[in-house]
């Protein structure tokens, strides 16, 4: 058998195996150790399985996925959330739809600290759509603009996906923080703008609601401190050159605890529980980081990306349609896999491809990122819209994924404007001279 | 048997919520000793690496015990009987994997503990790392074959 149709034989085990619910983790370890093993012998293959936990045990790297995570795990236990959501109202109050507007801002800065796209929709589900659904906003558009603006913290730093992208890229954490930076705002920009146009278009849809006096709004937009702070942390702290990544992020989740502790919106139980969420979910990634080594072991060995490169510049693709097939191509995945593990899989054959016709693996990361935020409200398992309506049962789920639709209209400009004006993700770095 | 694998799985993700606990603390430490007196502490990525290996790999068995594997379940609708068959199948796989990476680790171990591996700043021995990482495995064995003969009761 050819080293290609063996490569090709690995991918569709792979596939199989995900497809009849064999954990991602495992069916990465499984069809990466035989695809390994056919091509070059067991003994080199059982090896090289046999190393790969311990390079994780020795990567100080990834040390800033759990203590992101534990920040936002602390976050979302200390009243942060309701707090921000008022804030934020306080701000738009008095326009059209400025809930929602209300609702996407709070989760700009939320979704950030928090991390968790699913965490971040759970808590916007039980603070938000109550409320807009109070003043008689249309509950579709409603939990659609909730799942939608969910999905903004994916792309804002401090993320844990873009951690987890720089670790398979090979790329600098802090240069893509601050590329994710402006495409991350004008996301939220242009999910404003679709609201406001939303209101414009259907107004049945998003009554306007009387707007607040000056001092309550005054008063209500102070509640933003906490997590502004967990955020000047997390982030500009990396920027002033105080802190490596890494120290960023336990310098802020030590920080949120203390703000957790001494507002007393969390006791030791609920830090116990913060810690325990925290070993839990690291766990269930690095599992799938494990796996994900091994399969690109195999992927390495196999040739794969260089071959896919070369034939693509013996066929002569234009850089466009390389990059349409590529949309295509986290669409579609998009639909089934969850973001880390689209990221773990593809990156290490499609980032070569990339590189090849031009692109840098900066832009990329952000590119994949955005794609991950569609997959993550596409049907027909987009999870931020089943965490909703498990928590507002009487919406049916077609109707929230229609009540999505708006917004990701706003998605796929992003990517437009990101393929056009890649500048967008690239200035802020180069500025930052980082 | 329930009753133990929720005990189990707390008693993991408490002993690693320890380990994570400590990795925050430590890091704060040197930050604030850094800043304020120019004295970071000796080191302080191996231990963060030390921590971070038994943060991980003493939660993994937690992750079978509670069935927080990370799945694809488009077939769920289309054949909901054949789910605990497949999960059974699942956790067996498992089993034999996570054997092949605990009897290669072993001996990559013990050739680490022959040739008196140590880390280039502190000269932690690097059979610390392999104590951690062969513990986790292990456990997860012995949870993923608990899981397969008991199945799982997460939908």
């Amino acid at each position: 058998m050819t080293v290609a149709a063996i490569g090709l034989l690995g991918v569709a085990l792979l596939l199989v195996m995900i497809l009849v619910r064999v954990p991602i983790a495992l069916a990465l370890a499984t069809s990466g150790l035989l695809g390994y093993a056919a091509l070059d012998g067991w003994a080199p293959a059982l090896k090289m399985v046999g190393l790969v936990p311990y390079q994780l045990a020795s990567s100080y790297s990834l040390s800033v996925v759990p203590l992101f995570i534990l920040m936002g795990a602390v976050a979302s236990r200390a009243n942060m959330a309701s707090e921000l959501f008022e804030a934020s109202n306080a701000v738009f109050s008095g326009i059209r739809g400025a809930l929602t507007n209300a609702t996407i801002g709070a989760c700009t800065l939320f979704g950030a600290i928090c991390g968790s796209s699913i965490a971040t929709a759970a808590t916007f589900s039980k603070v938000a759509i109550p409320e807009m659904r109070r003043h008689g906003y249309e509950p579709a558009f409603a939990a659609g603009a909730v799942a939608s603006a969910g999905t903004l913290g994916v792309l804002i730093p401090p993320s844990v996906l873009t951690a987890i992208y720089a670790i398979v890229a090979e790329q600098s954490l802090p240069k893509l923080y601050a590329a994710a930076m402006i495409p991350g705002l004008v996301l939220a920009a242009l999910y404003v703008i679709v609201v406001l146009v939303m209101g414009w278009l259907v107004p049945a849809w998003i009554p306007k609601v009387a707007a607040m006096p000056l001092q309550v709004r005054l008063r209500a937009a102070l509640g933003m401190w906490k997590l502004g702070v967990l955020f000047f942390l997390a982030v500009v702290g990396i920027y002033l050159g105080w802190f490596s990544p890494t120290e960023a992020a336990a310098v802020a989740a030590f920080a949120a605890v203390l703000i957790a502790f001494a507002t007393g919106a969390m006791g030791w139980r609920g830090f116990v529980d913060a810690l325990l969420e925290t070993v839990y979910t690291t766990a269930a990634i690095f599992y799938i980081v494990v796996g994900a080594f091994i399969f690109s072991r195999f992927i390495v060995l196999t040739q794969f990306p260089n071959e896919l490169a070369r034939w693509v510049q013996e066929v002569g693709l234009s850089p466009f349609w390389i990059l349409m097939a590529m949309i295509a191509l986290y669409v579609l995945i998009g639909t089934f896999l969850d973001e880390v593990s689209t990221i773990l899989i593809t990156v290490p054959v499609t980032l070569p491809l990339v590189i090849g016709i031009g692109y840098d693996g900066i832009w990329f990361g952000i590119f994949v990122t955005v794609m991950c935020t569609i997959g993550l409200i596409s049907p027909p398992t987009g999870m931020t819209v089943f965490v909703i309506q498990a928590q507002h049962p009487d919406i049916p789920v077609a109707r929230i994924y229609l009540g999505t639709l708006p917004f990701l209209v706003a998605d796929f400009v992003l990517v437009a404007l990101l393929i056009w004006m890649p500048a967008l993700a690239l200035w802020l770095p180069a500025y930052l001279r980082i | 048997m329930e009753r133990w694998r929720r005990l189990a799985s707390r008693a993991c993700g408490l002993a690693a919520a320890i380990f994570l606990a400590a990795m925050m603390l430590l890091t704060v430490a040197d930050v604030t000793l850094r800043a304020a007196f120019n004295t970071p502490i000796r080191g302080v990525y191996e231990l963060v690496e030390l921590l971070l290996a038994g943060t991980f790999f003493v939660a993994l068995p937690a992750v079978f015990l509670r069935d927080d594997h990370i799945v694809v379940n488009l077939i769920d609708d289309f054949i909901p009987r054949w789910i605990p068959a497949l999960k059974r199948a699942a956790a067996m796989l498992a089993v034999i994997v996570l054997g092949v990476l605990a009897w290669q680790g072993f001996l990559a171990a013990a050739d680490s503990l022959a040739f008196n591996d140590v880390t280039a700043d502190l000269g932690l021995p690097r059979f610390w790392h392999w104590t951690a990482l062969l513990i986790g495995i292990v456990a997860s064995g012995i949870a993923a074959l608990a899981m397969a003969w008991s199945g799982s009761d997460k939908p």
